[in-house]
């Protein structure tokens, strides 16, 4: 008896919150779709008038289902006040109303008829941006933070090779210049731009280091080398004016090795196939073994002591090159081409991100140990808003560099930073 | 046991979906296979891979640069200036210039064009027209105004083929295009070092062919996308974009608006739908598909033939002559309506597929771009009855539509999918806002 009276209890209680949650549900849907609404019945009412009419609603919209009820009874009301009652069957009158949609905006449609004639009332609203919430757990949580308002000339569609912030500012490599964003009120705004030269490509890549000194960066796209530098203006120029950068064609091998500290002299240079868009293999200095074409390479330090060279081969065959021997890593069929190595403290202490994409329409990141030849995940997998077309260490180490393609076709930075759990 | 199973497929299915997004791999040779001519205006697969636009449409449908950088109104759209991209040439070496782009947009319209005049100033091409051309740029993104090098000829056929695109014209041979990449592409060198197109394939030798590897890219009717599936094929089918309409003269018993409304309401749409293109797209009665207007629905698709007998009343029928272009499910689709119109009291006359100049002529237009205004403009300007659309809001293109449709010079009748089987060594293969697939983007997983 005891314990059906708790049972009974705990019913109640259980109801009573669903019904408050419920209620707030309601109130939600019916703030959002109140001035909508409202703006439809206000069309329909001065096309029909005072009297009633027949009203039926569909809905060929992503709205979903469970919110219709509630869109229904909003219209019904706000008809009401206008005059105009929902309902009577034997009425002459009738209200179609069409919750639509098209790429732009949502369109809700009334077609109201008056004996042969139908007249067409319309309300558009911007389509209500769906937010993404992703859940983190595991040794390491993966943040990203969008660098926004990277605005200037061209943004839109051209290819993002590079970054980082030098000085003060963000110098970005495009595919066909280098330019220097300044932070104005809270938003990065072009303001010098360095046109160059490099061959063209339908996939091209590039590498932008900024020295340990924080003043100077060297920039390398396929072809040309670019060297660039900022000192403040003596007398009257803007703190902006004081950038000079200066290109050249140059065949010379690139500095891949991304270590987990990026900011110190990079020990291995790659020479870099412009027609193809890989490195050869050709490394210096040697490294004991001869290395297959890749697109990627970076050091891991391994526990014991030492440090092992990980490469992401052009036949997406990740490798390990260590005490002169190539051996492959063994969970890594998901990768991308590119990833980068960044020094998070968590767990082993240093972390892979790489790129990975299924069958989504969007990549997305996660954070790998590889204390071995096996890749085990780390994190959760961060989604990003679009192909991750380039990845690289971060100047602190600690972060990585993402170029993200949207679905526009637009290029956007994204910093990610790995964090203990 | 049965949660074991179930998380083990779970597990097993997503090991099957994961997919890196490694870069792709160059070189090697594209086999595509065609049913009609690789040139053919407008969706002949050959031509955006060798001629280049003004502008060009992302597969967003969005409006983005291509030999022209940037562009700019005055004038109340009358007046506009293109500023060309620096540094292109075209295939043979020479450079592309204002002169070589006017000259080329000349010989493809000649008469009829949406500007008055076109002239070359320094890097610029400014178009000037006595009527606002608000949708210039996207119209110069059509299949139409695509760019060659006249001085070679007029573009239009293998020989005569000198363009800026991603790939240029090496031969044509037993029935073979064969292209090889423009290794200076403005917008890049394409992947795949070259690509066969083999026309005039029956569509069942080109399934043949792509399960025998002998082919890449091959095509899938609307009509017959149900079967590929069911056949396991690789698919890529594009959104509804294809515009299948009744485009009426106004000739003859046709100069009535009535009777055209009558062959209007005669037309049903549902057995096209049902029958001939086995439920693939969606039946419409509107210029543009419901996704891209949102209003569509507005547009009645229903057959009323009371209303067609009304309609029609004491006009006098003479014969009318009807035509359909493409062959196979179009020449079926006439043939159907030809019986549709019949039960509505018309008499019908079949002409041979192609004649231009019948009093009906089932055609397919696109819908190329994510803009109304300019889409429905460009329909109009593909069925010869060319109008500035200006109108921005759902509500002003509702009333622009309502009355083009009114006067019954055109017949919505079905929005279709364009499709392709593509080959299991073959990825990152895109469609194009106007369907067709961007081959120059795509590259050979077994080339090393």
């Amino acid at each position: 008896m005891r314990a059906m009276r708790l049972v009974g209890a705990v019913t109640l209680v259980v109801c009573w919150m669903t019904a408050l949650a419920c209620n707030a549900q309601t109130a939600q849907v019916q703030s959002r779709w109140a001035q909508p609404a409202s703006d439809l019945a206000g069309q329909i009412a001065d096309v029909l008038g005072p009297g009633q009419a027949q009203l039926s609603l569909r809905n060929l919209s992503s709205i979903q289902g469970s919110e219709i009820p509630v869109i229904r009874k909003l219209i019904e009301q706000d008809l009401k006040t206008r005059g105009v009652l929902a309902g009577g069957a034997e009425s002459a009158n009738a209200i179609r109303v069409t919750l639509s949609e098209n790429a732009r905006e949502r369109l809700w449609v009334a077609e109201i008829v008056e004996g042969n004639t139908t007249h067409v009332a319309m309300v558009h609203l911007e389509a209500a941006e769906a937010e993404a919430i992703r859940a983190t757990s595991e040794r390491v949580v993966l943040r990203k933070e969008k660098i926004s308002g990277l605005v200037g000339r061209d943004v839109h569609g051209i290819p993002v090779l590079g970054a980082a912030e030098i000085n003060g500012h963000f110098v970005v490599m495009f595919a066909d210049r280098i330019s220097v964003f300044s932070n104005t009120g809270g938003t990065w705004t072009e303001s010098n731009t360095f046109v160059m030269t490099s061959k063209l490509s339908r996939d091209p890549r590039g590498l932008l280091l900024p020295a340990a000194d924080g003043g100077t960066f060297t920039a390398y796209a396929p072809g040309t080398q670019c060297s660039g530098s900022y000192s403040l203006p003596l007398n009257g120029g803007t703190q902006d004016s004081g950038w000079t950068v200066k290109c050249r064609a140059s065949d010379d091998p690139w500095p891949v090795y991304q270590s987990a500290d990026a900011s110190s002299a990079p020990a291995l240079k790659a020479f870099y196939n412009t027609a193809r868009d890989f490195y050869t293999g050709v490394v210096a200095p040697n490294i004991g073994v001869d290395l297959p074409p890749f697109y990627a390479a970076g050091m891991i330090p391994r526990a014991a002591g030492g440090a092992a060279v990980l490469l992401a081969g052009v036949d997406g065959k990740v490798q390990v090159v260590e005490n002169n021997v190539m051996r492959p890593v063994s969970g890594t069929r998901d990768w991308g081409s590119d990833f980068a190595v960044v020094r998070s403290g968590c767990g082993s202490g240093t972390q892979v991100i790489a790129s990975s994409s299924g069958e989504a329409a969007s990549d997305s990141l996660r954070a790998f140990a590889i204390p071995a030849l096996d890749a085990i995940p780390e994190s959760n997998a961060l989604g990003t808003d679009g192909a991750v077309t380039a990845l690289w260490t971060a100047q602190d180490g600690k972060s990585a560099l993402a170029v993200v393609r949207n679905g526009l076709g637009e290029y956007e930075v994204d910093r990610v930073s790995a964090s203990c759990n | 046991m049965f949660r074991r199973l179930a998380i083990s497929f779970v597990i097993s299915v997503a090991a099957m979906n994961a997919m890196a997004r490694t870069r792709p791999h160059y070189g090697g040779t594209l086999h595509v296979e065609i049913a009609g001519d690789a040139w053919e205006r407008p969706a002949g697969v050959a031509r955006r891979l060798v001629y280049d636009g003004l502008t060009q449409f992302d597969t967003n449908g969005t409006l983005r640069p291509a030999l022209a950088l940037t562009w700019e109104q005055d004038n109340n759209f009358h007046r506009w200036q293109f500023r060309l991209r620096p540094g292109v040439r075209f295939h043979d070496g020479s450079p592309m210039t204002s002169a070589a782009i006017v000259s080329s947009l000349t010989a493809s319209c000649s008469a009829n064009c949406p500007w008055d005049t076109v002239k070359a100033v320094g890097p610029l091409v400014i178009f000037s027209n006595d009527s606002p051309m608000t949708n210039l740029p996207a119209l110069l993104a059509s299949d139409q105004f695509l760019i060659a090098l006249t001085a070679n000829g007029d573009g239009r056929s293998p020989a005569s083929a000198v363009g800026t695109g991603p790939f240029q014209v090496t031969g044509f041979n037993n029935g073979v295009l064969a292209l090889a990449a423009n290794e200076t592409c403005w917008s890049g060198r394409a992947f795949a070092d070259g690509i066969e197109i083999r026309v005039h394939r029956a569509v069942r030798d080109q399934w043949l062919d792509l399960s025998l590897g002998r082919a890449d890219v091959v095509e899938v009717p609307a009509e017959q996308l149900r079967l590929a599936q069911q056949q396991h094929l690789s698919v890529i089918q594009s959104p509804p974009i294809v515009l299948l309409a009744l485009q009426l003269g106004e000739s003859g018993m046709l100069a009535n608006v009535k009777a055209r409304g009558a062959i209007a309401a005669a037309v049903d749409r549902g057995a096209l739908y049902n029958v001939i293109f086995q439920k693939q797209g969606e039946v419409t009665a509107s210029l543009l598909p419901q996704k891209m207007s949102g209003y569509s629905f507005l547009f009645s698709t229903e057959r009323d033939l009371n209303r067609a007998h009304q309609l029609r009343g004491g006009l006098a029928t003479g014969a009318i002559t009807m035509s359909a272009e493409g062959d196979g499910a179009m020449q079926l689709a006439a043939q159907r309506i030809a019986l549709n119109l019949h039960e509505a009291g018309f008499n019908v006359q079949m002409a041979a597929a192609g004649t231009q100049h019948a009093d009906l002529v089932l055609r397919q237009f696109l819908i190329a771009g994510s803009d109304c205004g300019a889409a429905m403009e460009r329909i109009l300007w593909d069925a010869g009855l060319p109008a500035s659309v200006a109108d921005k809001t759902s509500e002003d293109l509702y009333k622009r539509e309502l009355s083009i449709l009114d006067n019954h010079r055109i017949v919505p009748l079905l929005d279709l999918p364009r499709g392709y089987a593509i080959g299991a060594r073959l990825r990152d293969v895109h469609l194009r806002a106007d369907g067709s697939p961007d081959l120059s983007s795509a590259s050979l997983e077994d080339v090393r």
